[in-house]
């Protein structure tokens, strides 16, 4: 079942890696597999993993022979589409897999055998000599101990012998490294009463409290916000730098590892299909996957605007033991010789520690161009392009919108204690043709703004115009309705915007039965909206669970369609989706928009992907907006400090950048509301505000500032200047451009071991 | 946390003087003392049965409003839950009974929710094996026989036993032996006594908790935060004893607000078919006694431990989870 | 192990290979199918089935009723006469069980159908309207879980006359009256619980936002989702109605005697279990064949309807083989 290729002739074997490998393989093909390393040095090597779980439809060969070796102090970046079978690869190494599950191969840690140790010896290493943060820090602590109780369980569990107090020592200890403050008094805290970014640095506490030789992270970001996923990448790091583990970081995302990795091995359907050096991977790929994967990731640094890659299809059922190449289905360049027999891992000319597992591995490499190989669909134009902006007509526009929610406390009478100023005074117009985004951490009013355009009625604070109806002057039943066809939604998670009961004709004909519509042009319309989206129009008669997530969402989108809105409102359109399968959505939603010429108003958190497709952004920071402007400018040139936090925690898939790259780094998470300053908003994270001398220190405390133009820098009065309209860039900050405290900023350039 | 609980018991006095009082109205429109009245022998006149009626406040010529008033002042001013036809006074009567109850309930409880529980959590650590198959389906048993009957085929093994040993050992009806010693004897008869009961009521209840605990715990089992415990080094094993159990409580803690008034529900068939002189046999007989202060008394009485029970549920629910804890 | 759990692509996608051919709409008849594949759900239908069947026209198989009396077999053990024996009185039992299953029957099906009608009624307004509403309606649920419903029972089937239901209603109806008043408030919790949640679902939101009215966003959404919960509680419901009507009528205070019912039989015989057991063993035997059956259906019909659960079963029977 599993692959039989053994190319080269044997030579003289190390004992330990015949014994535990169950195909006999030579040294220089494992050398090879495993990239430069002698198996020797590595603290983990992992020989020909594979793993089967029984299911009710056969059994799923979930991981097919895997091998890496890591060595002491780097990180291996392990990468691919869900399904993949990361995960289980880092549980087979855990010993976590279920009894049920069948692992086979070797997992040498420090020469030590680990496959086939019972549960109890395996504790000896768990949380001592390996460890592990996993992906959902929501659910990964236990809610009814505190945070210390958890942290000192690990202690306690390896050194039985350490002092009570001791270990309350060590424990704060480890929390304040991992960045919490005030760390004493945070261990008597419950996990509920942390965010999901504490909480995934306590993980990280936990998992290095035993100062392990390996530590293993499961999509440690993938559940938190992009500012938060800068600092727990950053804590990990640090984490990698005090106790000199070995990391492997597993991700769909190749833009979170560019900057971090040293190797890289690239997963598809439970086997490795390419494995190097950052560099190899990122700038001279040679497997078909993996330069969809590159193609896949929008960029927040470059402008350019190009299709992103697409790859159509999924990934194959692990049931069946794939004949040929199992990317062939979805491979562009899939040929008759890719058919026969699953192509190995092969060593790539010219490159001692490139593998790739594809029979055109050769011709591929840095110089050809993705876009030509996976026919990304040209850039779309709109019928809007070349008018300007001011002459096209407004289709929404917020004047001054509030909502603020009263915050009561108290059990037998409630009192308000306070206001959560979810959104405060907000004003934006959409024109026709426009994507217009807004982007923020969780928590700073972009789902509540959307919420209140949608509910559109008068007793709303503030005007919401929706195509010229104003909620101020007719919120009738009939204005609403007609309001209802301006305006549709999509929303975040796919799944649950379908009802499951409904076959994909009832979700799509729903709205039109609304309508009033007859039933023959019902059908007629569905049949049109299916080919719209790109899903077969024979498919109307499945449920929602027979579609795969990037599928579910099209069907949301045709529903939001459905009845030819002027405006569609998307909520993270595609940020429950992976990567590959996130980049046709966009790629779909942004055809739309210059086919049917509609205007977006999009809420998202990734600022690469408001990049790729917006026109124009807006950042809302605790309810209210601290710039706008026009994406290009606003990207290139942010002005407030918080834009430029934002922007700078945007991993981008390229090593050297990211290893050249200065970060900024905030402090802590989003306040709550009820904290909220007096002065600016956001004075309690700035990293401006810190730098400043305490004169000025005092405006920023007393004094809001304005949402306005400024032509401070030089820069932007230079731009100005050639430009004959004004800038579209507003921002709120007395002190834009202003130097950046020393301690916020974080670089790397000199932790890239392959820097040139 | 004693402000919420406060207010809980606000609300809940409120809805134990709805209940009552919708329990009196019923009472008093259904239940007629004078036909009773009129069967003795030698038989009395209408007059007269007015009039005895009368004299111990249950003056059937009242219409069930007037009534309703007066019963409700007597208790808010004087505390005084009025009288039986026969002419006992209520408050008396429910103070000895209801201890007689509460001594008969309180092992019952104790010992339902013991074993109940950790034999749900013994079941799912040998899931699929035959000792959790054979606790299992002892439980679903006890789901559908109904209390009474199993408590009555309890009584029936008692007599068994006692039949084969030639002696008694069990008392399967009374609560003690008249005439005993204080000392060995008294505690030995005590005992015998209460044996029968407790086991019945103990045998019948702790199903549906075994199945709960069983199920909950089986649902954490292969939760995240039991993979974090594993991945610091604590065996499997280890980590569900220590993490999943804990968590697993958290829902069988919220339901003894429904458990507590049924095992008591469960007690009141005990004793009727035990003959324990309680509150539960009382009602029944006051019920056809057409006693209407006595069973509305009862109504309250069982209105009150549900409250009981719930707060209680409350208490245990903050105890074991800090989430809900009200700071 | 949240990523594990996550909708696995392969699987859809072999999903899709496998049904995508004949149109798959009838969801109806895959719970169905799976129904019928679980074996001790099959079995309590066919014994359910069974019994209901005997309770109405196993009186066309013996000469006797429940009132004629036998003078020459009095306390008679089973025989080819008297299928299940006589009384004391030399009344037939095997036509005093006809009658009493049929009234037991009867009395769970009506208080089980109706109160899962009321609790969904209920249920759904108290979550549609929510607020002050929902509020009231929660507190007056309470109030009717607080209330000894067992006291209740008693005192509206012994009210010594006058009382005017007592006199006009028999006391099976009377019962079964009282039943329904205490029995729908769990399921009506229940229901509340789900169809708010329901509520705060991105599809129920979806269809707010395109303007489709309230009516038929609850008929729609709300009523098909909880339907599989539905189904459940009303043989739940059954079940335990008739457990209750046994539990009553046992200590002498639900339906009483010229009235039959497994409970009146069950609970008439006690003191005669030592000289006449069958008297005592064949109700309380009938009576464990329908609460019996009736759980059986019950976890093949939970079974059926979670889509989740066939994959379980086929792994429990994994997991015990390899264990
Ligand atoms: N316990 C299990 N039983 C059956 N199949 C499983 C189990 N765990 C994982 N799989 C399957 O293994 C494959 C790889 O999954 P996973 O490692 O989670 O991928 P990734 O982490 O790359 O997203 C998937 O097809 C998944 O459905
Ligand atoms: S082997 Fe063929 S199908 Fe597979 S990736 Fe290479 S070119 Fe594509
Ligand atoms: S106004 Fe002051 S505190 Fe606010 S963003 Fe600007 S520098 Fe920072
Ligand atoms: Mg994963």
């Amino acid at each position: 079942m599993s692959r039989e290729t053994s190319p080269e002739p044997s030579e003289s074997l190390p004992v330990s890696a015949v014994a535990a490998s169950p195909v006999g393989r030579s040294t220089a093909e494992r050398l090879h597999v495993a990239g430069l390393h002698a198996p020797g040095d590595a603290v983990l090597s992992v020989r020909d993993l594979n793993v089967r779980f029984n299911s009710e439809n056969g059994v799923v060969h979930a991981v097919r022979g895997v091998d890496f070796d890591l060595l002491p102090g780097k990180t291996l970046g392990i990468v691919g589409e869900s399904g993949s079978g990361k995960s289980v690869t880092s549980m087979a190494i855990m010993g976590l897999l279920p009894e049920t599950a069948e692992v086979n191969g070797s997992v040498l840690l420090k020469g030590k055998e680990l496959l086939g140790l019972s549960d109890k010896a395996m504790c000896k290493y768990r949380g001592k000599e390996l460890a592990m943060v996993f992906q959902d820090p929501l659910s990964s602590l236990t809610p009814v101990y505190t945070v210390g109780n958890q942290i000192v369980e690990a202690l306690t569990v390896h050194n039985p012998t350490m002092s009570k107090q001791a270990k309350e020592v060590r424990a704060a200890e480890l929390l304040g490294m991992v960045g919490i403050p005030s760390p004493k008094d945070r261990l008597k805290a419950f996990p509920h009463e942390f965010s999901g970014g504490m909480r995934q640095r306590v993980m990280i506490a936990i998992a290095i409290a035993n100062n392990p030789r390996v530590l293993i992270a499961d999509e440690p970001t993938t559940a938190l916000d992009v500012t938060i996923q800068a600092q727990v990448l950053e804590v990990l790091q640090k984490a990698q730098d005090e106790t000199g583990a070995a990391v492997v970081m597993i991700t769909h995302d190749l833009g979170v590892v560019a900057g971090i990795a040293d190797d890289i091995l690239v997963m598809y359907a439970g086997k490795p299909v390419e494995a190097g050096v950052v560099d190899d991977i990122y700038y001279n790929p040679r497997m078909p996957y993996t330069m969809g994967l590159l193609g896949a990731v929008p960029r927040v640094d470059i402008s350019e605007k190009s299709s992103l890659i697409p790859i159509e299809g999924m990934p194959p059922n692990l049931v069946h033991t794939p004949t040929g190449c199992s990317f062939a289905p979805r491979c562009p360049l899939a040929g008759p010789e890719c058919l026969t027999g699953e192509p190995p891992l092969r060593k790539v000319p010219g490159s001692s520690a490139h593998q790739a597992a594809c029979v055109k591995a050769e011709a591929l490499g840095g110089d050809v161009d993705v876009h030509d190989i996976f026919h990304a669909p040209p850039v779309p134009v709109s019928n809007f392009a070349g008018i300007p902006r001011e002459d096209r007509k407004t289709v929404l526009e917020l004047r001054d919108v509030k909502k603020h929610f009263p915050l009561m406390k108290g059990a037998l009478l409630k009192r308000r204690i306070g206001t959560v100023k979810a959104v405060d005074g907000l004003s934006f117009d959409i024109r026709e043709g426009e994507c217009f985004a807004i982007v923020g951490e969780s928590g700073s009013g972009k789902t509540t703004t959307l919420l209140e355009i949608m509910e559109f009625h008068k007793d709303q604070d503030g005007e919401v115009v929706i195509g010229g109806l104003s909620n101020k002057e007719a919120a009738d039943s009939k204005t609403k309705f007609a309001m209802r066809k301006e305006m549709q939604m999509v929303f975040q998670d796919p799944t649950g915007a379908l009802d499951p009961r409904f076959t994909v004709y009832e979700v799509l004909a729903e709205p039109l039965v609304n309508q009033g519509m007859g039933k023959s042009d019902i059908k007629k319309r569905i049949m049109e909206l299916m080919r719209l989206v790109g899903l077969q129009p024979d498919h109307v008669n499945r449920f929602p669970n027979q579609f795969s997530g990037g599928q579910r969402q099209r069907i949301g989108i045709a529903r939001a369609l459905a009845v030819n809105p002027k405006l569609v409102v998307l909520d993270e359109p595609v940020s429950a989706l992976d990567v590959s399968v996130q980049a046709g959505v966009i790629n779909l939603l942004d055809k739309l928009r210059a086919e049917l010429g509609l205007s977006y108003l999009m809420v998202a958190h990734d600022l690469a992907v408001v990049r790729h497709i917006s026109d124009r952004v807006a950042v809302m920071y605790l309810g209210k907006i601290v710039e706008v402007g026009e994406v290009g400018r606003v990207f290139d040139n942010p002005r407030h400090p918080y834009t430029r936090a934002l922007l700078s925690a945007i991993p981008v898939p390229d090593p050297e950048v990211e290893r050249n790259r200065e970060r900024i780094i905030l402090e802590g998470d989003l306040p709550t509301p009820l904290d909220a300053p007096t002065g600016c908003n956001f004075v309690t994270r700035c990293p401006v505000y810190a730098a400043l001398p305490e004169a000025k220190k005092q405006k920023c405390l007393t004094e809001e500032p304005p949402l306005e133009m400024i032509s401070a820098s030089r820069a932007a009065a230079q731009l100005e200047a050639e430009t004959s309209t004004a800038l579209d860039q507003r921002f709120a900050c007395f002190f834009p451009d202003g130097d950046l405290d020393q301690s916020s900023l974080v670089s790397h350039a000199s932790a890239g071991p392959h820097a040139p | 946390m004693f402000r919420y609980l406060a207010k809980r018991g606000i609300t809940y006095v409120f809805m134990i003087f709805l209940t009552t009082s919708a329990g009196y109205l019923l009472a008093v429109s259904t239940l007629k003392p004078a036909l009773l009245e009129q069967e003795r022998i030698p038989r009395p006149t209408p007059e007269q049965v007015v009039n005895s009626l009368s004299l111990k406040g249950l003056n059937p010529e009242l219409n069930p409003w007037e009534r309703y008033v007066d019963w409700l002042t007597g208790i808010v001013t004087r505390w005084d839950w009025g009288r039986s036809p026969n002419g006992a006074f209520i408050n008396a009567e429910f103070g000895d009974r209801v201890w007689i109850s509460t001594r008969l309930f309180l092992a019952s409880i104790i010992l339902t929710l013991v074993i109940g529980v950790a034999l749900g959590v013994y079941s799912a650590a040998r899931q699929y094996k035959f000792s959790d198959r054979a606790i299992t389906a002892y439980s679903y048993l006890a789901y559908i026989v109904p209390a009474p009957i199993a408590y009555f085929l309890v009584q029936l093994a008692a007599i068994n036993i006692n039949d084969t040993l030639g002696k008694r050992v069990f008392f399967v009806t009374g609560i003690s032996t008249p005439g005993m010693d204080p000392g060995w004897a008294q505690f030995v008869d005590m005992v015998a006594h209460y044996a029968v009961p407790t086991i019945a009521i103990t045998l019948v209840g702790w199903g549906s908790y075994q199945i709960a605990q069983r199920q909950y715990l089986l649902d954490n089992v292969n939760a995240d935060f039991v993979r974090t415990a594993r991945a610091k080094g604590l065996t499997r094993n280890q980590a569900i004893s220590r993490h999943a159990l804990r968590v697993s409580f958290i829902p069988v803690a919220q339901s003894i607000a429904f458990t507590i008034p049924a095992i008591f529900a469960g007690g009141f068939f005990a004793e009727k078919i035990f003959a324990w002189p309680g509150v539960g046999s009382w009602s029944i007989d006051a019920i056809s006694q057409q006693d209407v202060n006595a069973a509305t008394a009862t109504l309250a009485y069982g209105s009150v431990i549900f409250a009981i029970g719930a707060i209680l549920a409350d208490f245990a629910t903050t105890l074991v989870d800090p989430r809900v804890r009200v700071q | 192990m949240t990523n594990l759990n996550a909708v696995d692509p392969a699987a859809v996608a072999e999903e899709a290979h496998l049904e995508g051919h004949e149109v798959v709409i009838n969801k109806s008849t895959i719970i169905l199918r799976r129904f019928l594949r679980n074996k001790t759900a099959v079995a309590g239908l066919i014994v359910f089935v069974a019994l209901t069947i005997f309770s109405f026209i196993g009186g066309f198989f013996t000469e006797w009723d429940k009132s004629k009396i036998d003078p020459f077999s009095i306390g008679m053990a089973p025989s080819s006469d008297h299928f299940f024996g006589t009384s004391q009185a030399g009344i037939d039992l095997y036509a005093q069980m006809v009658e009493g299953t049929r009234v037991s029957i009867l009395i769970g099906l009506v208080v089980g159908l109706v109160s899962v009608l009321v609790a969904a009624v209920y249920g759904c307004t108290m979550a549609y309207f929510g607020g002050k509403v929902d509020k009231v309606m929660l507190f007056f649920l309470e109030a009717l879980i607080m209330m000894p419903a067992l006291l209740v029972v008693a005192v509206a089937t012994n009210g010594g006359g006058g009382g005017s239901f007592k006199q006009a209603l028999p006391s099976w109806l009377l019962l079964t009256i009282v039943l329904l008043v205490f029995s729908w408030m769990g399921t009506a919790r229940l229901i509340r619980s789900m169809s708010m949640s329901l509520m705060s679902r991105d599809f129920v939101k979806a269809a707010q936002f395109m303007g489709v009215p309230a009516r038929r966003i609850v008929w729609r959404h709300l009523v098909p989702n909880i339907g599989s919960l539905l189904v459940l509680d009303i043989t739940r419901g059954v079940t335990a109605a008739i457990l209750a009507e046994v539990t009553f009528s046992f200590i002498g205070i639900g339906i009483k005697v010229p009235d039959v019912s497994l409970g009146v039989l069950i609970g008439g015989a006690t003191s005669q279990v030592q000289t006449y057991p069958w008297m005592f063993w064949v109700p309380l035997g009938a009576m464990f064949l329908l609460t019996g059956s009736l759980a059986m259906m019950n976890d093949g019909l939970r079974d059926a309807f979670d889509p989740s659960s066939s994959s379980v079963g086929k792994a429990k029977k994994k997991k015990k083989s390899t264990s």
